[in-house]
């Protein structure tokens, strides 16, 4: 019984709580908020759904034409879109749950999936 | 018919540690806590050296007892509080005695106030932290907490280990039957 000495069982139940510990941080603090996958819809059926962790390009074809839809990083974008007013464009990055970009003209809209979404309805 | 009650010498353990872990529970609930179920857990050293000195069945009655009549005396029974205690503790004492059967089969790998210290309150905020997400808070962000209250309860854990061994060390080097201090 000197200092902090632990016995075997003790070094490993300690051990044990450890890991646990690193375990509940990576499981509780990694996706905070962020939505891990969108959905792509042209017409409003679904086109497509997105790993947002998967970086990739992709042509959505639309009535106008294709959109570029862009995936870096766990964020999404329009990139170009064959509309006039590139409101979609605009719109820039997306990556938190429930956060939407849409390109009326195309018919070709882009969403965060999310457990928690940030906002219940978006009206325009 | 008359029915005479035995009593043992373990239950007057029970009770005299029951009362002194009690006291200590009581005590300790009137000291401002940063945060609901942060609590430096004295009450469970307790727990601790019974289970070190006399085995896991009177270390359960212990605690089990002095949530119940803590709460009492409190007058939180049957309040959320005493819900989150009540799971807490039979956590704890899960845990506690699978470690303690472990220990009983495997020697060598033995696990000593350290081990149970930590394990018990890991248990404990584990227990009591479900039944508050599960019944009273059912809220996601309440989940980014767990693994902060998790590690205050390891700290808080270490700290009950430490005490343990301090008090073990003093009772076993105390004359038997001697009551020191």
């Amino acid at each position: 019984m000197n200092g902090v000495k632990l016995s075997r069982g003790d070094a490993v139940v300690w051990l044990l709580a450890a890991t646990l510990l690193v375990g509940l941080y990576a499981m509780f603090w990694q996706a905070d908020g962020h939505g891990a996958e969108a959905v792509v819809l042209v017409n409003g059926k679904r086109w497509a759904r997105l790993d947002l962790f998967q970086n990739q390009d992709l042509d959505v074809p639309g009535p106008l034409g294709h959109s570029h839809i862009q995936v870096r990083d766990g964020q999404v974008r329009f990139v170009s879109s064959p509309c006039p007013n590139q409101l979609c464009v605009h719109t820039g990055w997306l990556s938190q749950g429930g956060e939407v970009a849409i390109c009326l003209p195309n018919r070709v809209s882009l969403q965060i999936l999310g457990s928690d979404p940030r906002f219940d309805a978006i009206n325009f | 018919m008359t029915r005479t009650l035995q009593t043992t010498r373990d239950d007057y353990l029970i009770a005299g540690f029951a009362a002194l872990a009690i006291t200590i529970h009581i005590a300790e609930s009137a000291l401002p806590s940063p945060l609901p179920g942060i609590k430096p857990g004295l009450a469970n050293v307790v727990t601790l050296v019974v289970l070190c000195r006399y085995g896991w069945q009177m270390a359960a009655w212990v605690s089990l007892l002095r949530v119940l009549v803590g709460s009492i005396l409190i007058g939180t029974f049957l309040s959320p509080t005493f819900f989150l205690s009540v799971a807490g503790a039979l956590a704890s004492v899960v845990v506690l005695g699978l470690l303690f059967a472990l220990s009983r089969t495997l020697p060598g790998w033995a696990v000593g106030p350290m081990g149970y210290g930590v394990a018990a309150a890991l248990a404990h905020m584990s227990g009591q932290f479900w039944v508050a997400y599960a019944i009273f808070v059912p809220h996601s962000g309440l989940l980014t907490l767990y693994p902060l209250l998790m590690t205050l309860a390891a700290v808080l854990g270490i700290v009950s280990g430490l005490l343990t061994r301090t008090i073990l060390a003093r009772l076993n080097s105390a004359p038997s039957g001697g009551n020191p201090v």
